[in-house]
């Protein structure tokens, strides 16, 4: 299976969340169903965490979309390092024979 | 240790940093060995450390998303993944999720989902658990025994023969449209019954309210008789589509605290490619094993947390909390110790050879 075919596949459970999701609808207009619509306070926040905090506060759809791809991002960045670490102390991971 | 203390904007409570990157890679190393997305043990640790819980579910999805990417790509260039399999298991899983999720409606309005759930819990992790360890201690060491005396055996043979009977007699049941996995050496075997058992794991799913991950893993092996990597592996990746559907419909409902769930994924994606690359140094039935012996833990934890529910006594629920957390330190470092073992002695016999 090739990479595109996987995000593909991820971005089309994306969409299904969409579709099923109550908030969303309450984002766009309707009435919002969530029993945790709590507002972040930003008094006291500055740099990275007002920035979070605001994005939270005003959009939610984008901060989901930020939230999944800053976690795609840094799991497939440091999965990468990690196996390069790996590979210098000679832990191989090449096609294995499956043995029970 | 107050340097380390951060505060989490969304969540609004202040959290030690080295935890967070401590619990991710613990999660990380049991995720990326036994193929599971470790819900069981993020949320009840997020939960006791002071998160409030629909956070620390969201936060959990959230990482358990970061952390599946690297392990199943890993898995997938080891050839553990059967991608015809999985895909299969996410589309009947998610159908007996629904239909388990509406059985617990259903228990709700008559007022007895709580026992009834909490019971069929405890249930299955202590009978699986059982199951596991009879299955290793009792009919494995007599199969080793009957190997022991063929030497002549190819490895796909041994695998074969290795194969739990129930998977055996599944096998046999010729109930037209026939399908075949090659990727997991599974000639033919009926589609219905690979449906009926992802459904059944769908159920239990959405009947427990658990991501699913350690129930799939070994019916995949037992019902299904896939190999225990393969099973891990394939697991994995239907952990990596549930993973980004609940971070993202999580996160859209703001559960997910965003910088709690940064940290712990630096911590998880490192334990997880170190997780994935054990499970090419240790045996099937020692996974397995190794598997048997943590849902045992898990199992006594819930116990314990039971105990709480019913007497009230707050000393139940702390050890509850260290029981689960001590578990998954434990097996932590188990497999990593194992890791450096088994890779050690491939390189000596590696440069024994080249000699």
């Amino acid at each position: 299976m090739s990479i595109k075919k996987i995000i593909a596949l991820l971005l089309l459970c994306i969409v299904i969340a969409c579709a099923f999701n109550n908030s969303y609808a309450g984002d766009v207009g309707g009435k919002e169903v969530t029993s945790l619509d709590h507002k972040v306070d930003t008094t006291n926040l500055s740099g990275v965490n007002l920035w979070i905090a605001d994005l939270y506060n005003n959009n939610k759809l984008m901060y989901a979309i930020v939230v999944t791809l800053v976690m795609a991002a840094l799991g497939t960045t440091m999965a990468f390092g990690t196996d390069l670490i790996l590979k210098m102390f000679g832990m191989d991971v090449t096609k294995i024979s499956h043995r029970e | 240790m107050d340097a380390f203390e951060i505060y989490l904007p969304v969540a609004g409570i202040e959290f030690n940093v080295l935890l967070l990157i401590l619990i991710g890679f613990c999660v990380g190393v049991l995720g990326g060995f036994f193929g599971v997305g470790g819900g069981w043990i993020v949320t009840p640790a997020l939960n006791i450390f002071g998160f409030h819980m629909s956070y620390a579910i969201g936060t959990d999805l959230a990482n358990i998303f970061g952390q599946s990417i690297g392990a199943t790509k890993k898995h997938h260039k080891m050839g553990n993944i059967d991608w015809k399999l999985g895909f299969i298991s996410i589309i009947a899983s998610i159908v007996g999720l629904e239909i388990g999720s509406q059985v617990i409606i259903v228990l709700e309005k008559m007022g007895t989902a709580g026992s009834i759930v909490r019971w069929c819990y405890l249930f299955m992790m202590f009978g699986l658990s059982s199951f596991m360890l009879y299955d290793y201690f009792v009919v494995h060491k007599r199969e080793l025994k009957q190997l022991s005396l063929d030497e002549s055996q190819t490895e796909t043979q041994n695998v074969r023969s290795r194969r739990s009977t129930i998977a055996e007699r599944l096998h046999n049941i010729n109930l037209p449209p026939m399908i075949s996995f090659p990727a997991s050496d599974i000639k033919s075997v009926s589609l219905w019954i690979v449906l009926f058992v992802f459904l059944l794991t769908g159920f239990l799913s959405g009947f427990l309210g658990v991501g699913g991950g350690f129930i799939r893993m070994p019916a995949l092996v037992y019902l299904i008789g896939v190999p225990t990597v393969i099973a891990v592996g394939t697991d994995l990746m239907s952990v990596l589509f549930a993973g980004a559907y609940g971070c993202f419909t999580y996160a859209i409902k703001g559960r997910v605290e965003f910088i709690a769930a940064f940290f712990m994924l630096i911590g998880a994606s490192i334990g997880a490619q170190i997780g994935a690359t054990a499970v090419r140094y240790i045996k099937g039935y020692g996974i397995r094993l190794m598997f048997a012996i943590m849902i045992l833990c898990a199992g006594c934890s819930v116990v314990l947390e039971q105990i709480y529910k019913m007497s009230g006594i707050h000393v139940y629920q702390t050890t509850a909390g260290l029981v689960l957390m001590g578990t998954a330190v434990f097996m932590t470092l188990l497999i990593i110790t194992r890791l450096i073992i088994e890779a050690k002695k491939e390189k000596e016999l590696k440069n024994k050879l080249s000699m």
